[in-house]
């Protein structure tokens, strides 16, 4: 018992920052939702027409929830309930995999193995934390309902649901620990299974049955195989169910016997699915940090190209159906106007799904950057600069790959859009609205690529958290600021927000040379700092 | 002789902690240098400063004349590192990161030289290249190390703790190895905490105790400031006091123990036979006998601790 204690207290004090910003981040999109709703859908006749816009639009439901009436609350459940569950599910996904197969990767947990704390005490250890962290969200979520004065039966269904979720991925991220040899390969497995859920429940709720007013939606079978789509079924505001919980603690409970009796029956250090060899040499190019840097990052930039691809064929395909939606409500189409400040309505998705897009850039640079701090605790850098490679090189080598990182993402965005586009009579133009919007999005992302080598170079022990956390205010500020009415000037400190856009036959360069001076000042500032400092391995 | 390695007056601060503290080592060309102090004495700092990876706070230090911050580049084109705690990269397989190691110091991509001495060395420390990174153990990730450092030829070769997770066999082989670089012409600068090691493999010891060096000398020069140790049965101690230069005599366990300098070994045998002493044991000085002397302090007080 006090083992568990001793390895419980070492994970929340190893976590509580992490934490901390994770669950504040959820429940400030929550709050924020609240007052966004209130203005922006403020009478009940443009929540009803809304919603009725909505059901004709598969897509939307892809990324909402499920339509459970006019009621503002349950509006506000129906725009935000998936994301607040997928934010506690990356939470809890990335927490199990950190404390188990992450530190046994690496070794530590051969030490705490060694110990009279044993084999399954780090495990259960992991569990009790995991659940801790699920139910301080769940509670901190309903408080931000109740604090916007919502009713409380649903406020506290709406905390349940996002914990409930929330846990059944702590399970998920638990169970692939133990399948897969790696934390990269546990982490990539929980992912893909988080969102293929997640789409599988849109793609149900898109399948499902109107109500005959159009303002509710009755799930199809496809919905209730997946956690989210439990989680949905609450309708909490609506008709507040709480048994659809249960499959969520049902799943909870399966998974988690499952991973305990897996780690029974394997050795430590060993997994259940087979590594394969590699090669005994290197191929010839494997010569120089450029391409260790390339190849080092390949696998995840090609995962965030695909992100864009996506988005870019959503982009100019949307267009068409969103149209239609706003001639119906113009509420929708006033927001959309807002997210993309000028431009006609189709221009203004394609502007929309692109910021998406840099934001995807943005990630992709941020994690090459975040590999050269990985690289330098790990301490494979230490290696590498013991060669004659001159540290200020090997940061640039970070610098080029992660812009090229960028490059990539927008470039496949764009020939997505292309593909999206054809057959359309508006192609041409919806195209040229793609290009300026990923040419501009390249300079937006470069900021975050540039603002995290500084963060490297001056304090290379926050350059992950630091890194990531300036990526999600931005995708805050950027993405949720216009549809919550943040004051503009707060908006347009994300560089999301004030990249270049169509502005009828000419482009409206609007900060531009603002993003490109700041990517070179800080692209210069950080390798100069580069030079002046040493190797700081972690510990 | 020309010193490849020059330091003085060295101190390296972290925060609060002083690594090193006016440390002093100077290592001249063709040494085999065992560079000995427990954990935390601050060798593996030295050896970063030493590689320009770690900048010093104050004091001096050169790498074949140059300064080790400035022209780190340069310097590493002649050097030979194999860090203390070897990590490798997870998704690359055993073989390409040596490959990758070897050809950033030099090694061309089909240089037929290099791709036989990397086999023989992977045959010689029994080493499958195949596995990916994660996989492999601390002492097959020590031997990538190794292969990496010894398959191209250096000038130096700097080895934090070379040995710790290789098995006796494979020290056997890296032992061997270092002869070979040593015959080559190289410097080697050996950090370790095993004494037996340094002693076995040395020409020349440096002993580091909390960033300073305490002792610094070849191994005869060291052996002559200890003492030998002879004991046989017995449990009369005033017996063995008649032996002129015998300081330290005790009886203890049935036998009587005492040390001589070891200069005097030879003259005290003749009145060791007139005893009729049996069971006479004679152990010359060890390097460990020599590092307690500096470390003795605290063991004794980790003794107390421990009591
Ligand atoms: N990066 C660092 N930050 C803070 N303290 C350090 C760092 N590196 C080493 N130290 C401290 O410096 C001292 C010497 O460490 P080190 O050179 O690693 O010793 P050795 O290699 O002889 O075991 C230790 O007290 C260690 O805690
Ligand atoms: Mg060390």
């Amino acid at each position: 018992m006090t083992q568990l204690r001793v390895l419980l207290a070492q994970r929340l004090r190893r976590d509580w920052l992490q934490l901390t910003l994770w669950i504040a981040g959820t429940v400030g999109l929550a709050f924020a939702g609240y007052g966004g709703v209130a203005d922006t859908y403020g009478t009940e006749q443009d929540r009803i027409g809304t919603l009725a816009a909505v059901m004709a639009n598969p897509v939307i439901l892809l990324f909402r929830g499920l339509p459970s009436g006019a009621d503002e609350s349950a509006l506000l459940v129906f725009l935000l309930l998936p994301w607040l569950a997928v934010m506690g599910s990356f939470m809890s996904t990335f927490l199990a995999v950190r404390h188990t197969r992450g530190d046994e990767e690496i070794g530590r947990l051969e030490l705490v193995d060694a110990t009279p704390a044993g084999r399954w005490a780090p495990t259960v250890a992991t569990l009790v934390h995991g659940t801790l962290a699920a139910l301080a969200l769940g509670i901190l979520v309903a408080a931000s309902f109740l604090a916007g004065g919502a009713a409380t039966e649903g406020a506290l269904l709406v905390g349940a649901s996002v914990a409930a979720v929330t846990l059944v991925f702590l399970a998920v991220g638990m169970l692939s620990a133990q399948l897969m040899r790696t934390s990269r390969g546990a982490n990539s497995l929980a992912v893909w299974i988080l969102i293929a859920t997640f789409v599988l429940r849109g793609i149900g709720n898109a399948m499902g049955t109107p109500s005959d007013d159009l303002t509710r939606m009755e799930s199809s079978w496809l919905t209730w195989a997946s956690p989210f789509g439990w989680g949905e079924n609450t309708r909490a505001f609506d008709e507040n169910q709480w048994w659809p919980l249960l499959p969520c603690l049902a799943a909870f409970v399966v998974l988690m016997a499952a991973a305990f009796a897996l780690q029974a029956v394997r050795d430590v250090g060993g997994g259940i699915v087979p590594e394969r060899a590699g090669r005994a040499a290197a191929r010839g190019a494997l010569s120089s940090t450029t391409v260790l840097v390339s190849r080092l990052s390949a696998p995840s930039t090609v995962g965030w190209m695909v992100g864009g691809l996506l988005t870019g064929a959503l982009s100019t395909t949307l267009g068409k159906v969103l149209d239609q939606v706003a001639g119906e409500n113009p509420t929708i189409a006033d927001v959309l106007r807002s997210l993309a400040a000028s431009g006609d309505l189709e221009q203004a998705v394609v502007v929309v799904f692109f910021t998406m897009v840099g934001l995807f850039a943005a990630c992709a640079a941020v994690q090459t950057v975040a590999r050269a701090r990985q690289e330098e605790a790990h301490g494979t850098a230490e290696a590498v600069l013991a060669t004659p490679v001159q540290r200020v090189r090997w940061l640039a080598n970070f610098l080029v790959v992660g812009f090229i990182a960028i490059l990539l993402t927008c470039a496949a965005a764009v020939g997505g859009a292309a593909l999206g586009a054809t057959g359309d009579d508006a192609g041409p133009e919806l195209l040229r609205a793609a290009v300026v919007a990923a040419a501009g999005q390249v300079v937006a992302a470069s900021v975050f690529l540039v603002l995290t080598a500084l963060v490297f170079a001056v304090a290379p022990h926050l350059t992950i958290p630091l890194g990531w956390t300036l990526v999600s205010v931005a995708i805050v500020l950027g993405l949720f600021g216009p549809l919550f009415d943040f004051p503009d000037a707060l908006v347009n400190l994300s560089p999301f927000a004030v990249t270049p856009q169509i502005d009828g036959d000419g482009v409206d360069l609007r900060g531009l040379w603002w993003l490109v001076l700041a990517v070179a000042a800080g692209g210069a500032a950080s390798l100069v700092l580069m030079r002046r400092r040493e190797l700081a391995p972690e510990g | 002789m020309a010193a490849v390695i020059h330091t003085q007056g060295l101190v390296k601060r972290y925060g609060k902690v002083r690594a090193l503290d006016g440390l002093d080592l100077d290592v001249e060309a063709g040494q085999i240098h065992g560079f000995l102090g427990p954990n935390g004495a601050g060798k593996t700092t030295t050896i970063r400063v030493l590689l320009g990876l770690a900048r010093a706070t104050s004091g001096e230090a050169t790498v074949f004349g140059a300064d080790p911050w400035r022209d780190a580049v340069a310097i590493h084109r002649r050097v030979a590192y194999i860090p203390g705690d070897v990590s490798i990269w997870p998704n690359l397989s055993g073989g390409e990161a040596i490959d990758l190691l070897a050809r950033l110091r030099g090694a061309k991509r089909h240089d037929r030289g290099y791709t036989a001495e990397k086999e023989r060395l992977m045959e010689a420390f029994q080493f499958d290249p195949r596995k990916k990174g994660r996989a492999y153990s601390k002492g097959n990730r020590q031997k990538v190390a190794l292969i990496a450092a010894l398959a191209v030829p250096a000038e130096l070769y700097l080895f934090d703790e070379p040995t710790s997770g290789l098995d006796p066999l494979m020290e056997v082989m890296f032992r061997r190895e270092i002869a070979r670089v040593k015959a080559a012409g190289a410097t080697v600068l050996l950090s370790s905490h095993i004494l037996s090691e340094v002693e076995r493999l040395c020409d020349r010891v440096s002993i580091i105790r909390a960033g300073r060096i305490v002792e610094s000398g070849t191994l005869a020069d060291l052996r002559h400031l200890t003492r030998t140790e002879v004991s046989f049965e017995g449990t009369d101690a005033s017996a063995a006091a008649v032996i002129a230069g015998a300081h330290d005599v005790v009886a203890e366990d049935g036998r009587v123990s005492f040390t001589l300098d070891s200069d005097q070994v030879a003259a005290a045998l003749p009145e060791l036979a007139l005893l009729q002493v049996v069971g006479l044991r004679v152990n010359p000085p060890s390097l460990e006998e020599l590092f307690l002397r500096h470390y003795g302090d605290d063991l004794a007080a980790l003794e107390g601790n421990g009591r």
